[in-house]
């Protein structure tokens, strides 16, 4: 579903990523750990499209397309969705008004006829609901005095509305404290489906707990440094990066 | 001679003496009122003014009468003035007076049509008690000066909105307002522009607990030119006034807002707030925002911010990365921008006709 190949990211005239390669299939969850400043975020931003992330080397192929020549609204309406670590804040906009225009917007992209204010609730309530979104949060303007928990929170549930087939989860765990962790990971988990994939992109070994992912990638100064599975993590978490990240040669294992 | 021949007789000498004001005035540096008149000044034309439909309870006297009921006399041409208004109470041969009757609550809403050109005049006067809602919409020919004179009694309450619509010639209107005890002033001023257009403002909140609430949008394109200017008086304490300017400006026009809140000595409790915003657009557009303080109390609450600046590019991007096309999130984040000045607008249906407005001149601004 995802190849990326020997990708080279600058932001401005500094490199951030050199020469990273991942592969993703429908129905598989990665991981990608890394220390600050690995170049975590800027994958995820050059995944949905971001301006000013430079691709210089290297290409992502999503679905066989190159994903790098679409518009974020295009890769949007073809099935990538970003949750951000930091979800923005927007005054002047109700969060159903933002989910409705979002929902169309991405339906007439693909060719899809509009669903009416009514569908639209219909589909939102329903989906609300198991992450715990209150009516009172989706009057509200958008992510406007949400705690970090009901952000995040929300963009699970765009997540779950917009049904895409590429989840990159940013740092989703941050801010967060233990139960508002488990709830976002149950409607994570609650996502997995054989045609999806998921990319989860955290700092710490914590979300792995509750997302348990099939591959771990680590990221450091811009490449993946090693690779495993699950239990990579918990050698991470009992060593720290430097452990890992100090070797020359890329580690391979399982 | 009447007394209020003999007002505006005084008030024709006063502006005879003092001239329009040239960009060396400090309060119309950004708004050069002559160059735009050219030769031909403001002239000494009356314009008409339509009401449209008299709500039942309102009194009505016409400013050209020169038996003009004694609340005409004793409140005509008595508030703040300048040299723009001067004029306007010179050569504004008619215009009209309006009064809402101690106690009485007008539950129609008055709506005026301000347009033509020439001087016209206007005072509106709430009696202790007393509740209106103004609607005013107009545009402007030719050089239009509109001079309104509000004066708002004890516990007296007016909601005003002013939507103008784009105008091609200058406008410029002086609204002075004078509020007793507990009453309460909350307006709107819609603005799209015009060669040039000015609505200045002069509130004097004379009695404890008077409160003024303003907000204002402006949506400007090609070479629109848009300025409003206040000047709030906390004249005693224990007075409350809060502004909400935004303004968004396109093409090469100009968005100007100056606003100055003085607090008198002794108006300790006074609580003032105001925010001016500008979003621009392209790079030729231009916004001047001037918040200004002068504090002569001990004890009061002012805050005072403006800011001018582009769309917020992580906001932007959030709304792609949501599938939303670039014109269509600019669109929305641009909107999204305004609404939060026209939440001040009380009555449901005036401000989705504002809303419509803004619509409309966003809709050929992008």
């Amino acid at each position: 579903m995802l190849e990326i190949k020997n990708l080279h990211v600058c932001v401005g005239d500094k490199p951030i990523l050199k020469g990273l390669t991942l592969s993703i299939q429908p129905g598989q969850v990665h991981a990608i750990m890394g220390p600050n400043g690995s170049g975590k975020s800027t994958l995820s931003y050059v995944l949905a499209g971001r301006a000013g992330y430079d691709i210089t080397e290297g290409a992502i192929a999503y679905n066989g397309e190159d994903l790098a020549a679409m518009p974020p609204e295009q890769r949007a309406a073809k099935g990538v969705f970003l949750a951000m670590q930091y979800p923005v804040e927007i005054p002047g906009v109700t969060t159903m008004t933002f989910l409705k225009t979002a929902l169309n917007a991405q339906r007439r992209t693909r060719g899809e006829s509009d669903l009416d204010a009514i569908g639209v609730l219909k589909l939102v309530r329903a989906k609300a609901k198991a992450l715990n979104v209150s009516e009172e949060m989706l009057k509200r303007a958008l992510n406007v005095g949400f705690s970090g928990g009901e952000k995040k929170r929300l963009e699970i549930l765009q997540m779950s509305l917009f049904e895409p087939k590429l989840a990159i989860l940013d740092e989703t765990d941050s801010g967060l404290d233990i139960d508002a962790l488990k709830l976002v990971a149950e409607g994570v988990n609650a996502l997995r489906s054989p045609e999806r994939a998921m990319l989860v992109i955290t700092h710490y070994q914590r979300l792995l707990d509750y997302i348990v992912p099939d591959r771990i990638h680590v990221l450091a100064g811009g490449r993946i440094v090693a690779e495993g599975g699950k239990e990579l993590a918990l050698e991470l978490e009992a060593k720290g990066y430097e452990h890992i990240v100090g070797q020359d040669s890329i580690k391979r294992s399982a | 001679m009447t007394a209020l021949a003999a007002r505006r007789e005084e008030a024709r000498t006063s502006f005879a003496g003092r001239g329009l004001p040239t960009r060396r005035v400090e309060d119309w540096k950004y708004s050069d009122l002559k160059s735009a008149l050219g030769e031909a000044g403001l002239g000494e034309e009356a314009a008409a003014t339509r009401i449209m439909g008299l709500p039942q309870g309102l009194e009505f006297a016409d400013l050209a009468d020169p038996h003009a009921p004694a609340w005409v006399a004793a409140h005509l041409g008595t508030l703040a003035r300048n040299a723009v208004s001067e004029s306007s109470l010179a050569f504004a041969e008619g215009g009209i007076a309006l009064r809402v009757p101690a106690g009485q609550a007008i539950a129609t809403p008055l709506a005026l049509e301000l347009s033509g050109k020439g001087h016209l005049r206007l005072l509106l006067v709430l009696e202790a008690g007393a509740s209106l809602s103004l609607f005013e919409t107009g545009d402007a020919a030719g050089p239009r000066n509109a001079g309104i004179e509000i004066v708002l009694g004890e516990d007296a309450s007016l909601d005003h909105v002013r939507l103008s619509r784009p105008v091609p010639g200058v406008q410029v209107e002086e609204i002075a307002l004078s509020l007793a005890a507990r009453a309460r002033y909350n307006a709107h001023f819609a603005s799209f522009g015009g060669k040039l257009s000015r609505t200045e403002l002069t509130i004097a909140l004379e009695g404890r607990g008077a409160q003024a609430q303003l907000s204002g949008v402006s949506v400007l394109g090609g070479d629109a030119h848009a300025d409003i200017t206040t000047h709030l008086i906390h004249a005693t304490g224990n007075t409350h006034s809060t502004q909400l300017f935004k303004k968004v400006a396109g093409g090469k026009a100009r968005a100007v807002y100056q606003g100055r809140v003085t607090v008198a000595k002794g108006a300790d409790g006074a609580d003032s707030r105001q925010t001016a915003k500008a979003l621009l657009l392209s790079e030729t557009a231009e916004a001047d925002l001037k918040p200004e303080l002068e504090i002569f109390a001990d004890d009061v609450k002012c805050a005072h911010g403006a800011a001018i600046g582009d769309l917020d590019a992580d906001s932007l991007f959030y709304l792609q990365a949501r599938g939303i096309p670039e014109a269509d999130a600019r669109a929305l984040l641009i909107h999204a921008f305004l609404e939060d000045a026209l939440t001040n607008i009380t009555r449901d249906d005036v401000r989705g006709m504002v809303r419509n407005a803004v619509g409309q001149a966003l809709a050929a601004l992008t």
